[in-house]
């Protein structure tokens, strides 16, 4: 989809490669394991935790140019929903394209119905989603 | 890089990283930088998580 996936934790390359090669649950991995053992990338991300040395669970998204579209962070014993992440990178590749559209909470895929701000909304965005 | 890096925002650019990595395709451990992504004209999905050999 035009995207490079990459995980990062604090572990080393080595340590990736070891984990990827014992754990049956990753035997279909095809994604980048970043390592970050110096907490660098990760401090960058404000996802250091300085306690325990780890990165919280973090998710980015960044366009082709740089810029950072997504931030979410949770605690260690909070899951993310990949669903979730995946909704947002549409919505952010669909909205790259029509910029003076809005993707509303429920949006889920090219097609479905999008917001377009102006004069005639205000006080109806429950018309605009709905009729 | 210094060590007082200044945190990401949403909307701003996100200063050059780079980190060894693990490609599990290759076999091998490329050193990937932001820089390089871009250039490829593709978007870069981060995903943090605490340690390996962990439950996910």
């Amino acid at each position: 989809m035009g995207a490079k996936l990459i995980t990062v934790s604090t572990d080393t390359e080595f340590t990736h490669l070891a984990w990827k090669r014992d754990e049956k649950e990753l035997a279909d991995v095809k994604y980048l394991m970043g390592a970050d053992p110096n907490g660098k990338v990760s401090r960058l991300f404000g996802v250091w935790d300085e306690a325990s040395g780890l990165a919280l669970r973090g998710a980015f998204i960044i366009d082709p140019e740089g810029v950072l579209f997504n931030s979410e962070v949770n605690y260690f014993n909070m899951g993310r929903n990949i669903d979730e992440l995946m909704r947002k990178f549409k919505a952010n590749l669909y909205l790259k394209k029509k910029a003076d559209e809005g993707c509303p909470s429920k949006w889920k895929e090219e097609g479905d119905r999008t917001l377009r701000p102006g004069p005639d909304m205000v006080g109806k965005v429950h018309e605009a989603l709905n009729d | 890089m210094s060590d007082t890096l200044q945190e990401v925002k949403i909307g701003h650019p996100v200063p050059d990283f780079a980190f060894n990595c693990y490609d599990p395709v290759a076999h091998d451990f490329p050193r990937i930088s932001l820089e390089q992504i871009k250039q490829e004209g593709k978007w870069t999905i981060l995903f943090f998580y605490p340690a390996d050999f962990t439950f996910v």
